[in-house]
């Protein structure tokens, strides 16, 4: 804990405001609140990943006593104006897919709504909502991205022409003389390289799951309109959004965000089928009409991500230094048919991130989004920084083995010195300190002690490794990224934020922070099991503003990332069905299952924001994956192990040390290092 | 299927018909109105949201019906101190910024006041191990273990209280 001290608000750890009812047991998050004669709404999911709809009954739910309405997607169809989720992925986009708010004759994925029933009472609901009977016809199901990609594969969304929905070159220009120019230098840096790796990275679907599950509580008025209640991280979106989708002009629709919220973390940012369906009815039946996602739906439903393949080339000099880099991108969207930041934005920003803190002169990166048979992704932090830190982070300490260096000095190597500094992707570090952050991460895990210590343990037969991984993330993507903006970002005409104080400044650009991680494990053999020993941080946050806020936001984004990469796998079957709707089959991290975290920091104010903040929180999960992988492949250095696939999983750990054991070197086979003779 | 119980939540009586699957969270939360207490998994006894003291020991409200609270003391945090004179935890959890969002608070404040009831004097890794049962997704639950620590020295006497820090800087 920081002591209080500094200026005015600068460096100064207060209490916060909100503890006082929060910790009275007087917060007010969104199933809180009491709304006299409010019904309860309970979806009927899709049990099929891909299935024709033969038919919905709903006669036997309407018959039970205190069951007030059910509709299924064909109601919807005929009954909303405006009706279709749409995405719109950004240029130059393949295929926008449409999407009505419950499934009409198709499901694309277990777990896609298909119907909904509302009743006076929750357990009545749920109740009715098991007796909704469909028949279905199956379909042929695509879970693999890389299969979707495949010739001949089955479709995702029966009569696509193709899954592929969106690819995306991030480095070289926007014209084709540029593109040819730059991919000719990267093709240079590959042949006068002394080492070029590759390797494919994989990580898995997991994703953000705050404790508290969406919710929506709509009440309408023939007055006044919508009034929604909505447990959201970004109500301007939803409103217009919401607007367009139930056909009322934007005046008409009030988003109120409960004054509490059980975490984001991005899970609750998009526009989501369910909020429409929520307010349709409200609308339809004159009463107020609430829906509380179960945590099963959450699972299967809302924020996930990182369902990522990387194929990367990294070439380099004999002294560890990056020349080029190559990255062929594979994103699973899922549907891909809802919102744009259901899809799309995640894996873009994944890919333009991808260089993080490091100079890199010369780079080819591309990316392809394809529909699978699983739920969109939506945001959640760090977004697809999680997959790229890994690959990179791991690849790097792949590369420093050839080439018999310390990989904290191959790092330290290659992070960007000079400042400004625009990478490869676009990204712009404005200014900054990376390697005193690094330098300063060093002195506090002591590496050279370590070593002594790791050599003395591993003579009596203990595994003890350490791990290095960093990122410079943003808070935003840059403005020169994004679709153009039209005037359905500005309010309606004759309104005002209505805020009884505003004051803000214009970011002219995002301000990238970073941050260093080491991670030290001690790795059984015989189980493939392992423990975080310890695990330290450096920020550059910029001026830090309350210390004790800024520990906290860093130790709770490092331990979330640690859950994701050591615990968390939404599991598919073959058929598309997931295996994973519960916390006992998708565990979460518990106090005892991570150490505590050491925060140190080596601020440099961002010239850009006033009072030199950067940004925080979101992109911290990023390097974690990698620092633990790479830990752990340090202590098991002696059966050359080398992690490529995340989650983290004792059982894997264990067929790589089996792999070294017979000789094969782990990983290693999929490895091809080139030397230059 | 009903019947009529009386449940003492936080000192007083509750009395309802009840249908018998009703879970003691919804009769503590839609019965009796005392939000406080939350619900974060399935109803599967996961997230320790919901965790409340039925006869003095933490109990997880989603996995108790409240007709097996029938003629017991329950405490929630509602219960816990009161806003004039707040519990020690509490006060350790505010100065030591032990909740982010407080969704899951609550849970964890009942399960650390039948752990620190218990046990004396714990370590670090005890305290992790009591909250086996509390999830947490903003903290990282270092700041957890620190109030707790704070709060069960600072009962005992084997460490002074720290002042509370200010909520508003100076002029």
């Amino acid at each position: 804990m920081t002591a209080a001290g500094g200026e005015g608000w600068i460096d100064r750890s207060l209490e916060r405001q909100e503890d006082d009812r929060l910790l009275a047991g007087d917060g007010e998050f969104l199933a809180d609140l009491r709304v006299d004669g409010c019904l309860h709404l309970c979806f009927v999911r899709s049990d099929h990943a891909h299935a024709r709809i033969r038919s919905v009954r709903t006669a036997a739910a309407l018959a039970m006593p205190g069951v007030v309405a059910a509709v299924t997607g064909a109601d919807l169809a005929t009954e909303m104006e405006g009706g279709r989720l749409q995405a719109a992925p950004p240029a130059p986009a393949a295929t926008r897919g449409q999407v009505w708010p419950l499934a009409v004759e198709e499901v694309c994925w277990h777990g896609e709504p298909v119907a909904a029933v509302v009743a006076d009472d929750k357990y009545v609901a749920e109740d009715a909502a098991a007796a909704v009977a469909v028949d279905y016809e199956a379909l042929p199901v695509v879970t693999d991205a890389e299969a979707a990609l495949r010739e001949g594969a089955p479709r995702a969304h029966d009569g696509w022409e193709s899954n592929e929905v969106f690819a995306a070159r991030c480095t070289g220009g926007a014209d084709a003389d540029a593109i040819a120019a730059n991919d000719a230098e990267v093709e240079a840096a590959f042949a006068a390289a002394a080492v070029v790796l590759s390797q494919r990275f994989r990580a898995r679907r997991s994703g953000a799951f705050p404790l508290e599950t969406r919710g929506a509580l709509a009440l309408w008025s023939d007055e006044d309109g919508l009034t929604l209640r909505l447990a959201t991280q970004h109500p301007h979106g939803a409103r217009l959004a919401l607007a367009d989708l139930l056909g009322l002009p934007a005046a008409a629709v009030r988003i109120v965000a409960p004054r509490d919220q059980g975490g984001g973390f991005g899970a609750t940012a998009p526009v989501c089928r369910e909020h429409a369906v929520v307010c349709h009815l409200a609308r339809r039946l004159g009463r107020p009409v609430r829906w509380i996602e179960t945590r099963a739906e959450h699972l299967m439903a809302a924020g996930q991500g990182w369902d990522r393949v990387h194929d990367l080339d990294i070439a380099a000099d004999r002294e560890g230094r990056i020349l080029a880099l190559r990255d062929r991108g594979i994103a699973d969207v899922g549907d891909g048919r809802e919102d744009i930041r259901r899809g799309f934005v995640a894996p873009q920003l994944g890919s333009v991130m991808l260089p993080g803190a490091y100079a890199i002169a010369h780079a080819d990166i591309t990316l392809r989004c394809t529909v699978t048979n699983k739920a969109s992704p939506g945001p959640s932090r760090p977004a697809d920084a999680y997959p790229a830190r890994f690959a990179l982070e791991r690849g790097l300490d792949m590369l420093a083995r050839r080439l018999g260096l310390e990989t904290a000095a191959l790092k330290r190597r290659n992070l960007i010195a000079d400042f400004p500094f625009t990478g490869v992707t676009g990204v712009r570090h404005d200014s900054g300190d990376y390697l005193k952050a690094w330098d300063t991460l060093l002195e506090r895990v002591d590496l050279a002690g370590f070593r002594a210590m790791q050599a003395d343990a591993r003579a009596e037969g203990h595994y003890l490794g350490i791990g290095f991984a960093c990122g410079a993330e943003l808070s935003a993507i840059p403005p020169d990224m994004l679709p153009p903006r039209g005037e359905r970002t500005d309010l309606p005409p004759g309104e005002t934020a209505g805020l009884a104080h505003t004051a803000g400044v214009e970011a002219p650009k995002p301000a990238p922070c970073f941050t260093a991680h080491a991670a030290t494990v001690e790795v059984d053999i015989e189980t493939g099991r392992f423990i975080v020993l310890d695990y330290v941080t450096c920020e550059d946050v910029g001026t830090v503003i309350d210390p004790i806020v800024v520990e906290g936001e860093v130790q709770g984004a490092v331990v979330h990332g640690m859950s994701n990469a050591m615990f968390e796998e939404l599991v598919y079957g073959e058929d598309g069905r997931h295996w994973a709707a519960d916390l006992g089959r998708y565990p979460l991290a518990s106090a005892a299952d991570v150490p505590h975290v050491t925060v140190a920091f080596a601020p440099t104010p961002s010239p850009d924001h006033p009072p030199g903040v950067r940004a925080l929180g979101q992109g911290r999960p990023g390097p974690v994956p990698g620092a633990l992988a790479n830990a752990i492949c340090d202590a098991l250095a002696p059966f050359g192990v080398e992690i490529t696939t995340l989650p983290l999983r004792p059982e894997m750990i264990l067929s790589l040390i089996e792999a070294g054991r017979a000789g094969n070197g782990g990983a290693s086979r999929d490895i091809a290092v080139r030397r230059k003779a | 299927m009903r019947k009529a119980i009386t449940v003492t939540v936080n000192g007083r009586a509750c009395a309802r018909e009840v249908p018998i699957r009703l879970l003691l969270v919804d009769f503590i939360r839609d019965g009796c109105g005392l939000t406080g207490t939350h619900v974060g998994c399935g109803h599967e006894g996961r997230c320790g949201a919901c965790t409340v003291l039925i006869e003095g020991r933490a109990h997880k409200s989603c996995l108790t019906l409240a007709v097996q609270a029938d003629g017991k003391e329950v405490t929630t945090i509602e219960g816990l101190g009161s806003r004039g004179l707040p519990h020690h935890l509490k006060r350790a959890f505010r100065r030591y910024h032990a909740l982010q969002c407080g969704f899951c608070t609550s849970g964890i404040l009942m399960n650390a006041v039948d752990f620190l009831d218990e046990n004396i004097n714990p370590d670090e890794e005890e305290v992790r191990r009591a909250l086996i049962g509390n999830l947490c997704r903003c903290t990282g639950y270092s700041h957890i273990v620190e109030a707790i620590l704070a709060a069960s020295a600072m009962r005992h006497g084997l460490k002074p209280e720290p002042p509370p820090a200010e909520t508003e800087p100076p002029p």
